[in-house]
């Protein structure tokens, strides 16, 4: 009980050092006073307040730039893919014609078979069409 | 009566003074461009931002930096506070003070070379001192060593605390004054106080 009393006695004597040490803190009210009436306070916080008003308005310049990039991601994407399957059907293309000229080479037996398996493979491409009226033009 | 007056003459009357313009109209005509109106509130109000600052600051630099974040902030919050109607500018920009001395306390904590400095043992020896000494034998406000030491003992508070403690102890503001200021509830502000109070306490038990 007496310990109690005693630690709430030093509890009470910290608080009462402590407010008057947190209020020891404090400016002079008088020095405060003169910081508000200082000349061109006002001018220095108008420059304050431009400096400010142009960075927001470069971050919001730059925050347009930025959706406007955001909204051409899906367009940007859509062209991406397009290339791509541009790209991978030629891929397929070449490779088709590639298989085209090896059985051309290899599988020649009789032409009229061989005229055959042409139509159902693959139809002949620019190259041989050219390739076929100049022979024709030149055996001419 | 015989009128004295020449004739073409208008008997001069002293214009009446204009009436001043609200605190509302003053923040209309601010958001409209007018920049003598901003001036006029600044003009009004910064005597007050400098003494709130000057509660928690003892630099003129800071002080300075405190009441031109305060309205450069006010400025560009001028739309929240003609949409929520607050009661006062005094009040809102009393409110957006305490927030920019809150933020510059917790970059002042952020920084590694805060005033963290070690408590001399003449400073230690003063402080017991004035614990055992009567309330009415202290002098601890206008005592030189007072104020380091005063700065050094809050550095080592939490920015939240020592905002709690100022606003009580030395701006001597009630509970609901304090959350209300925050927006923190009337509880927490109370949760706050009882902590805060405690560990000054701790600091202080430390260097006794």
């Amino acid at each position: 009980m007496v310990g109690k009393k005693r630690v709430r006695a030093t509890d009470e004597r910290l608080d009462r050092l402590g407010s008057e040490i947190v209020r020891a803190t404090a400016m002079p009210e008088t020095e405060a006073e003169s910081v508000a009436a200082a000349p061109f306070l006002y001018a220095r916080l108008r420059a304050r307040i431009n400096a400010e008003r142009t960075r927001r308005e470069e971050g919001e310049s730059r925050l347009a730039m930025l959706k406007v990039f955001w909204r051409a991601v899906p367009a940007l994407a859509l062209v991406a893919v397009f290339a791509l399957a541009l790209f991978w059907s030629s891929a397929t293309q070449r490779l088709a014609n590639s298989g085209y000229v090896s059985e051309a080479i290899l599988n020649s037996p009789d032409s009229g078979i061989e005229r055959t398996v042409f139509t159902d493979n693959q139809a002949l491409s620019s190259d041989e069409v050219l390739a076929t009226i100049y022979d024709g033009e030149a055996a001419k | 009566m015989a009128d004295n007056s020449e004739p073409g003459t208008m008997q001069a009357e002293a214009p009446a003074a204009a009436p001043e313009p609200s605190e509302m109209e003053l923040v209309t005509r601010t958001r409209e461009g007018e920049e003598a109106a901003f001036e006029e509130l600044f003009n009004r109000h910064k005597r007050r931002v400098a003494l709130l600052a000057g509660r928690f600051f003892r630099q003129r630099e800071q002080v300075e930096e405190i009441v031109q974040e305060s309205f450069t902030k006010a400025y560009f919050a001028l739309n929240d506070f003609a949409n929520q109607q607050e009661n006062s500018f005094a009040s809102w920009i009393a409110r957006i003070a305490f927030n920019t001395c809150y933020d510059e306390l917790r970059r002042l904590k952020r920084r590694p070379e805060g005033s963290l400095s070690e408590v001399s043992e003449e400073e230690s020896a003063w402080l017991a001192e004035q614990l055992l000494a009567d309330t009415r034998q202290r002098d601890i406000e206008s005592a030189a060593i007072t104020r380091d030491l005063a700065d050094k003992l809050l550095a080592r508070l939490s920015p939240e605390d020592r905002l709690v403690l100022v606003m009580l102890e030395a701006e001597g503001m009630s509970v609901a004054e304090i959350a209300q200021a925050t927006r923190w509830s009337v509880s927490k502000v109370k949760v706050r106080a009882h902590r805060a109070r405690a560990a000054l306490r701790r600091v202080l038990n430390r260097f006794l």
